[in-house]
C-alpha cells in the first residue's frame, strides 16, 4: 500500500471514528452479552403486531395464488371438491384446535407453538412448489412472483415468531434448518392432472394454514391487551 | 313376533292394496339437494336443503354429515332452530379450518333418496350480518359541511379478538337520484363523505365482510338532510349581472359605432343662417347689430312715412276668372281693398299699425266678403292664387332655395290665405276651403300676436307685417326664413324673403299691407315684384322692381322705399293691378293676373321683394290661365304666390 493510501484512509478514520463504535446489530440481537445492549431491541407489542401483518399478508397472498392456480390449470369441475382426491394437507396430523372454543381453552404457549410449527411445516413445500411452478408452462409470472414472495415471507414468520417466544415465553428455539430434501419429491411430470391436484392442493391446504396462523396470533393479541374480554 | 311381522306386511300390504285401489301412484321421494350452507360469524354455521318431488307420501329429510379425518357419520343436530329444511350447527358441533361432508336424505314409505354430497368448510362460507348501529351525522370542515358516517360491526361477529377480521362498504345516494355511490371503508368503523348538495337528503348504507367469505345485506338505510349552505339566489344573480354586463357592453359598442348617427338623431342640428352673403361669423360674434346691419338692405325702409292706408293692402286676390268676373271681382276686390281698414302705418314702431286683433275683425270682414265673391270664381281663383302664389314663390325659389319652401310653402300659402284662395286641389270645395281658410285667416292673424312686432323678417308695413305674421305663425316652420334679415332685400338672400313673404303674404287676407312696411329694427327698404307677366304656363313672373326699371304700366321705377302692397285690381286682361304707394308718384296701376284656378280672391300682401335689387326678375310662374302678364310696378307679390309654382 501506497503512503497515499494508508494517509486516506487514515484520514477517513479519523473523520468516521465515532461510528466504529456503532455497527448494523441483526434485529434479534441476544441480549445475554451484557451490558452492552446496543442491540435496538423492539417491544413486545410491535413485534406480536409485526407477526400479524406479516400473517396477514401472507394469507391474503396465498389466497390470490391459489384462486391464479384454480383459474389457470384446474379443471373447472373439479374446483369446487377440494380434498377431494384424497391429498390431505400435510399439517394434518399437527394438533391445531379447530374450533374457537378449543383456541380458548389452550394457553398462550401452545398457541405461538401451534403457529411455529405450522410455519416450520410449510417453509419447505413452499420451495418445492415454486420449484415445480417455475416447471410449469405458461404459468404466469405473477403466480411464480407470489408464491416466491410467499415463501420468503414464511421465513421471516418464523423468526419473528422465534422472538416472540423468547420474549414471551423465555424459550429458546431454533429456526428450521432448510434441507434440501424435501418431504415432497418431485414425481411425476408437471402439468398431468394429478400433479396439478396435487399443487392445487398443496396450495388450498397452504392457504387455510396461513388463515390458522393468521387467527391465532390475533387471538394471542387480543390476549395479551384484554385478557378478560377475549374469546 | 310371527303375528306381529305378519300383522304389519298385513299392513303394508293394506296400505299399498288400499292406496292401489285409490288410483294414486305412489314413489320413492325426488332427490334434495343441499341449497347453502351459511356461517355468520364463523361458530355456527346453518346449511339448507330443498326437497325433490315428496312421491305423494309423506316424506322425511334428514342430514348427515361427516367431518374429515374420520369416518363417523352423525346426524343433524338441530333441525328446528333454523327453520325449515335447515340444519343447525352449533358451537359445539362445528369445527373451522375441516372439511365437512353433508348429506341429505329424503325418505318415505316406498324408499330414501340421498343427495349429492357438499365439502364445506366453515371458514370458507362466513357470511356476516349486516353492520349494525349506522349513524350518520352532518359536520362542518371549515364552513363546508360533510356526512360522518359511523356503524359498529354486527353484534354476533366477534372482531375485538380478532376472530373474525370484517371489512366494511358504505354506499350513499341522493333521495331523488338512482345511482348510489360506493366507497370501501375498510377496517375501520367511520368514514366521511364530501362535496355534499347543499339541502339535498342522503340515503346511506353500509355492509361488512370477512377477508374470506361474503359480503353481508346492506344495513337499514339512515337519510340525512344536508342543511343549505349555498345561498340559491347567488348564482342566479350572478348569472343576471353577467348578462346584463354583456348587454351593456354591446350597447356600449352599438353606440359607439352609431354615435354620430344617434347623435343626429336626437339632437338634430341648428341650422345655421342660409342667407346668400350673410356672414354666420356675425352671428357667432353675437353682436345684434352687426347681425341686423348686415341683413338691412340700405335703403330700405321708406324714407317718407307713407300712410296706413297706402302702406296696407288688406289682401291680394289673384284669380283667373272670366273676364267679365275678372272686371266685376277686380272692381270689388278694389273695393274690398280700399275698405280695408283700421290700421294706421306705424313704420317706426316695428309692428302692425292696427293691433292684430284689429287686424284680425278685418280680415274676417273682408273674407266673408272675399267668400261671396269666391263662390262665383272658385276654381279658378284658386288656380290663380295658387298660380300666383307659386309664381312669387317661384320667384323666390328662382333666386335662392329651390327646394326650400316649394310645396310646404305652397300649402302654407293656401292655408295662410284663409279666405281669399281656397286650397289648390278643391276646386270645387271652395266654400270649404274659404271656410278654412278664413279659419286659416283667423289663425293667421291670432299668431300675428306671437311674433314681436320687431322681427326683422318682414319689411312689410303694419299690415304686411302682420299678415306676414299672420302667415308665419301657420308657416313656422318657414317663420325663421322670413325672419331672416335677408328678407330685408340687400342681397340675393332676399329671395327666400320672397317666398317666406309671398306665404305670408298669401294668409294676409284683406290685410293691409304696408309695402314699405317692412319689419325690421332697422329701416328696411321694400323690395317688391312686379309681375311681369304670365306665361303659357300660367304662371305669374314677377319681376323685381328695381330703380328705374321700366314697368308697362308706366309706374316706370319703383324707387326703394316704394311700397307695393296694394292691389288695385284685376284688368281684364287677367292682370294683377298692384298699387304702389309711392306718394311722390302716385299710384299706379299694375296688372295683376287672374288667377285661376280655385274661386278665392286672393289678395296679396306684398313683402318686401328681395328680389327687386336683382336684376333678374323674380319669375314666379304661376299657373294660369292667361298668358297676360301683369306688371307690378310698385306691386310685390306675395311670397305665398311665389309658392304656387311648386304646388304644379
Amino acid at each position: 500500500m501506497t503512503m497515499t493510501t494508508v494517509i486516506q484512509r487514515a484520514v477517513w478514520v479519523l473523520f468516521l471514528w465515532p461510528y466504529l463504535l456503532t455497527c448494523s446489530l441483526p434485529l434479534d440481537c441476544r441480549e445475554d452479552h451484557g451490558s452492552f445492549s446496543r442491540c435496538p431491541s423492539i417491544s413486545q407489542e410491535k413485534l406480536l403486531d409485526r407477526v400479524i401483518q406479516h400473517a396477514e399478508l401472507i394469507y391474503r397472498v396465498s389466497e390470490e395464488s391459489c384462486s391464479l392456480f384454480e383459474e389457470m390449470f384446474v379443471p373447472f369441475p373439479l374446483q369446487l371438491q377440494r380434498n377431494q382426491a384424497g391429498y390431505a394437507c400435510i399439517t394434518k396430523t399437527l394438533p391445531i384446535p379447530s374450533s374457537k372454543s378449543e383456541i380458548q381453552q389452550i394457553s398462550d404457549k401452545w398457541l405461538l407453538h401451534s403457529v411455529l410449527m405450522l410455519v416450520q411445516s410449510w417453509i419447505e413445500p413452499l420451495v418445492y412448489l415454486q420449484a415445480t411452478l417455475d416447471r410449469y408452462d405458461g404459468a404466469p409470472d405473477m403466480l411464480l412472483n407470489k408464491t416466491k414472495w410467499v415463501s420468503e415471507k414464511l421465513i421471516s414468520l418464523e423468526q419473528g415468531v422465534v422472538v416472540l417466544i423468547k420474549k414471551m415465553l423465555n424459550e429458546g428455539m431454533t429456526t428450521t434448518a432448510y434441507s434440501e430434501q424435501g418431504l415432497l419429491q418431485f414425481d411425476g411430470q408437471p402439468e398431468m392432472l394429478e400433479s396439478v391436484m396435487r399443487d392445487y392442493t398443496l396450495l388450498s391446504c397452504f392457504k387455510k394454514d396461513a388463515h390458522k396462523m393468521e387467527i391465532l396470533l390475533k387471538l394471542l393479541k387480543c390476549r395479551q391487551t384484554d385478557t378478560y374480554n377475549c374469546a | 313376533m310371527m303375528k306381529t311381522s305378519a300383522e304389519v306386511n298385513l299392513l303394508l300390504l293394506l296400505l299399498v292394496f288400499t292406496l292401489h285401489v285409490k288410483g294414486m301412484r305412489y314413489s320413492p321421494p325426488g332427490k334434495p339437494a343441499l341449497t347453502r350452507c351459511r356461517s355468520p360469524e364463523k361458530e355456527t354455521f346453518t346449511c339448507w336443503w330443498e326437497s325433490g318431488s315428496d312421491g305423494g307420501l309423506p316424506t322425511t329429510h334428514a342430514l348427515f354429515y361427516r367431518k374429515e379425518n374420520s369416518e363417523a357419520v352423525y346426524e343433524c343436530p338441530d333441525y328446528r332452530t333454523a327453520g325449515e329444511n335447515s340444519c343447525f350447527f352449533n358451537k359445539n358441533n362445528t369445527s373451522i379450518w375441516v372439511s365437512y361432508n353433508i348429506t341429505v336424505v329424503a325418505s318415505n314409505a316406498l324408499g330414501s333418496t340421498f343427495s349429492d354430497p357438499v365439502d364445506i368448510d366453515v371458514v370458507y362460507i362466513v357470511k356476516p350480518n349486516h353492520p349494525e348501529m349506522v349513524t350518520v351525522t352532518v359536520l362542518e370542515d371549515k364552513g363546508w359541511p360533510f356526512l360522518r358516517v359511523s356503524w359498529e360491526p354486527p353484534h354476533k361477529a366477534d372482531t375485538r379478538s380478532g376472530w373474525i377480521t370484517l371489512i366494511y362498504e358504505l354506499r350513499v345516494k341522493l333521495e331523488e337520484e338512482n345511482d348510489w355511490e360506493m366507497h370501501l371503508a375498510g377496517q375501520q368503523k367511520m368514514f366521511n363523505i364530501f362535496s355534499l348538495r347543499s339541502g339535498g337528503t342522503y340515503l346511506v348504507q353500509v355492509r361488512c365482510k370477512p377477508d374470506h367469505g361474503f359480503w353481508s345485506e346492506w344495513s337499514s338505510t339512515s337519510y340525512i338532510k344536508v342543511p343549505d349552505y349555498i345561498q340559491r339566489e347567488k348564482p342566479m344573480w350572478v348569472l343576471i349581472t353577467c348578462f346584463c354586463a354583456f348587454i351593456f357592453l354591446i350597447l356600449t359598442w352599438l353606440l359607439h359605432m352609431n354615435g354620430h348617427s344617434l347623435k343626429d338623431f336626437i339632437l338634430p342640428p341648428v341650422p345655421g343662417p342660409k342667407i346668400r352673403g350673410f356672414d354666420k361669423q356675425l352671428l357667432k360674434n353675437g353682436k345684434s347689430d352687426e347681425i341686423f346691419s348686415s341683413l338691412v338692405v340700405s335703403g330700405f325702409p321708406p324714407t317718407t312715412s307713407p300712410n296706413c292706408e297706402d302702406l296696407l293692402v288688406e289682401y291680394l286676390e289673384v284669380y283667373v276668372p272670366e273676364e267679365q268676373e275678372l272686371m266685376e271681382e277686380s272692381k270689388d276686390l278694389h273695393d274690398i281693398c280700399l275698405k280695408s281698414e283700421g290700421c294706421t302705418s306705424d313704420s317706426d314702431s316695428g309692428r302692425g299699425s292696427c293691433d292684430s286683433h284689429t287686424l284680425l275683425m278685418d280680415k274676417f270682414r273682408e273674407a266673408k266678403e272675399e267668400k261671396r265673391q269666391r263662390d262665383q270664381e272658385k276654381s279658378r281663383t284658386g288656380t290663380e292664387d295658387q298660380r300666383q302664389q307659386k309664381d312669387w314663390e317661384e320667384e323666390g325659389l328662382t333666386y335662392a332655395y329651390e327646394d326650400m319652401v316649394s310645396p310646404n310653402i305652397s300649402s302654407g300659402r293656401v292655408e295662410t290665405w284663409p279666405s281669399l284662395f281656397s286650397p289648390l286641389p278643391q276646386y270645387s270645395s271652395s266654400r270649404h276651403s274659404q271656410k278654412s281658410s278664413l279659419e286659416k285667416a283667423k289663425k293667421h292673424c291670432f299668431s300675428d300676436s306671437l311674433f314681436p312686432p320687431g322681427s326683422t323678417s318682414f319689411s312689410l308695413d303694419q299690415g304686411g307685417q302682420t299678415t306676414m305674421e299672420a302667415i308665419r305663425s301657420s308657416n313656422r316652420e318657414f317663420s325663421l326664413r322670413i325672419k331672416q334679415p335677408h328678407l330685408l332685400h340687400s342681397h340675393t338672400q332676399a329671395r327666400c324673403q320672397l317666398q317666406a313673404h309671398s306665404e305670408v303674404n298669401i294668409s294676409s287676407i284683406g290685410c293691409k299691407q304696408a309695402l314699405g312696411g317692412l319689419r325690421s329694427p332697422a329701416p328696411h327698404s321694400a323690395e317688391y315684384v312686379e309681375v311681369q307677366r304670365v306665361n303659357e304656363e300660367n304662371t305669374v313672373l314677377l319681376q323685381p322692381v328695381e330703380s328705374g326699371h321700366g314697368h308697362i304700366d308706366g309706374c316706370s321705377q319703383l324707387p326703394l322705399g316704394k311700397d307695393y302692397s296694394r292691389v288695385q285690381g284685376v284688368d281684364r286682361y287677367n292682370r294683377l293691378l298692384l298699387k304702389g304707394e309711392v306718394p311722390q308718384e302716385g299710384d299706379c296701376l299694375y296688372d295683376y293676373q287672374d288667377m285661376t284656378g280655385d274661386g278665392t280672391e286672393n289678395c296679396y300682401t306684398s313683402s318686401s321683394v328681395p328680389s327687386i335689387q336683382k336684376p333678374t326678375a323674380c319669375i314666379h310662374t304661376v299657373i294660369m290661365g292667361h298668358d297676360e302678364m301683369v306688371l307690378a310696378e310698385n306691386g310685390y307679390i306675395d311670397t305665398l304666390t311665389a309658392r304656387t309654382l311648386p304646388n304644379y
